[in-house]
């Protein structure tokens, strides 16, 4: 049986600017073909674990290891597909067309001086058809909806043929009818293409059927436990520090 | 029409023209996506510097604006990726500082002089075979690069956050970016001047842009744009005596504002 080394594996991770300590003994993995989420209070440093296991920021301590590679050694970054926090926030006088956006998927798996191959080309069009974006192709980046947006960066994403997708905050900006077809998307992916997903929300109830991994996390992670036990009411009230209630909805 | 080819140094004048309208506007779509248009005359200001070292010393004052330029880029960026300073900030701390620097040389030197003149205003007299011959070997190298790294440079341009994700080493491209528009600008100063290279940069990108078009036509059109201010800018300079750099500034723009009122929205 051959093994597979975690996606994403941190260890006594911590993080300090000016002395504050933002992130402080964090231990986390990411397992292969998990649906797993990174959910907590504003402030906390969620996207601040996001930007360290992708090497956007440096930890003051600890250790990162992905695909079972030390970071700083990691080199195969194509296996990585990173939809950032600021979809909603695009350039809007960008001159891109949507099939250029995603194209720009497939520029570090050519690598430096690499010509256009037919397989970039495949790819491309197998990123679009998957979110549905094909026909927007000819149309620039600001001239879509808030929604087709997220598609064309996730297309983007999707281009370089990742194992793993990373979505900071996805629906920032996005309607509530919109982010309820974006969950169902996503599931897909990880069910049908055995993509591993790992994202940041603050929206706890509409993940907490499927989830598998929930990692919590205020300036240290303070559980990873099963989603059930960790989604109670009782639980958040813990970990938020107040009174919580916990609403499932979908939308 | 046709007359002021007769004329050899018309020839290199229009040679060294289209080199700069070609290298000027493609890297100009990459400088404005970036909102780093100010570096373009940050740098033309650092070239001076270059120029007055040359006039002091006999050396080619372009030559030594090319690597006075170059250098000064790279400690721009350096400040910009290392340092937190604010972009603006550290631009408008080498555009005053680079000037001043530049006008305490050309005082030593005592060559406050029409020499200098053709130099911050460009001339198409000036050109001589020499600069004609740093500009082709400088801009087919800085062109070499902007080809074979297009793509990184727009990937980047669009969103360095995940272009560094995806293993682009964004910092080092940075580098070489500004390293190319430091050359670029100092090859210019022939033709346009140091004043107003800048506006050769930046002017076709953003009047391109209000065409709302995909990345690549956007270019192109750019492109097409510098070359028609450069071809018309330099024939109306060589019909009525004009300077150069002033005429090809003034006709861009007119294209700028005729691509504003075609485009109203």
């Amino acid at each position: 049986m051959k093994f597979y080394p975690p996606v994403f594996e941190a260890k006594g991770l911590c993080y300090r600017v000016n002395g504050n300590e933002i992130l402080k003994q964090i231990d986390l993995l990411l397992k292969r073909g998990e649906y797993a989420a990174i959910i907590g209070p504003n402030g906390g440093g969620k996207t601040t674990l996001i930007r360290l296991l992708l090497g956007l920021e440096k930890p003051s301590g600890g250790e990162i290891r992905l695909f079972g590679k030390p970071q700083k050694s990691f080199r195969e970054w194509h296996r990585i597909g990173y939809v950032p926090q600021r979809v909603s926030q695009v350039d809007m006088q960008f001159p891109a067309t949507v099939y250029e956006v995603v194209k720009m998927g497939r520029v570090a798996r050519r690598g430096v001086l690499g010509r256009e191959r037919p397989e970039d080309a495949e790819a491309v069009e197998a990123a679009m058809a998957k979110m549905a974006v094909s026909q927007l192709r000819e149309k620039l980046i600001g001239e879509l909806s808030g929604g087709q947006r997220q598609r064309v960066m996730i297309a983007r994403a999707l281009a370089s043929e990742p194992e793993v997708l990373i979505l900071d905050e996805p629906n920032t900006g996005v309607d509530a009818q919109t982010q309820h077809r974006f969950y169902e998307l996503l599931r897909t992916l990880n069910r049908e293409e055995s993509l591993t997903i790992l994202f940041v929300t603050h929206d706890v109830g509409v993940i907490a059927e499927d989830i598998q991994s929930l990692f919590f996390v205020n300036q240290t992670l303070l559980s990873s436990d099963a989603p059930a036990e960790a989604l109670s009411c009782s639980e958040m009230s813990r970990l938020y520090g107040i009174h919580a209630h916990v609403l499932h909805h979908d939308h | 029409m046709l007359e002021m080819f007769e004329y050899d140094f018309m020839l290199r004048a229009f040679g060294a023209g289209l080199i700069i309208a070609v290298l000027a506007s493609v890297t100009g779509s990459f400088i404005v996506l970036r909102r780093y248009s100010l570096l373009t005359e940050t740098l033309a200001h650092v070239s001076l510097v270059g120029v007055a070292i040359g006039l002091l010393t006999g050396s080619n004052p372009v030559w030594v604006a090319v690597v006075v330029s170059m250098l000064a880029a790279w400690v721009i960026e350096y400040l910009r990726s290392y340092h937190s300073l604010y972009s603006d900030s550290i631009l408008a701390l080498f555009l005053s500082g680079s000037l001043a620097l530049a006008i305490v040389i050309v005082s030593v030197a005592g060559s406050f002089n029409a020499s200098l003149f053709s130099y911050l205003f460009g001339s198409i007299l000036a050109v001589s075979s020499e600069d004609l011959l740093v500009m082709g070997v400088f801009g087919s190298l800085a062109m070499a690069v902007l080809l074979g790294l297009f793509k990184e440079f727009y990937f980047i341009a669009f969103d360095e956050e995940v272009a560094q994700v995806s293993g682009l080493r964004v910092k080092l491209l940075n580098f070489l970016l500004v390293s190319i528009v430091a050359v670029i600008i100092a090859l210019s100063i022939r033709v346009v001047g140091t004043l107003l290279i800048g506006a050769l940069m930046v002017i076709p990108a953003i009047s391109a842009l209000r065409y709302r078009m995909g990345f690549a036509r956007t270019v192109m059109l750019a492109l097409i744009f510098a070359l028609v201010s450069v071809l018309a800018g330099m024939t109306l300079s060589y019909y009525f005596s004009l300077p150069s750099g002033a005429t090809i500034v003034l006709v861009v723009l007119g294209i700028f504002v005729l691509s504003m009122v075609i485009n109203r929205r």
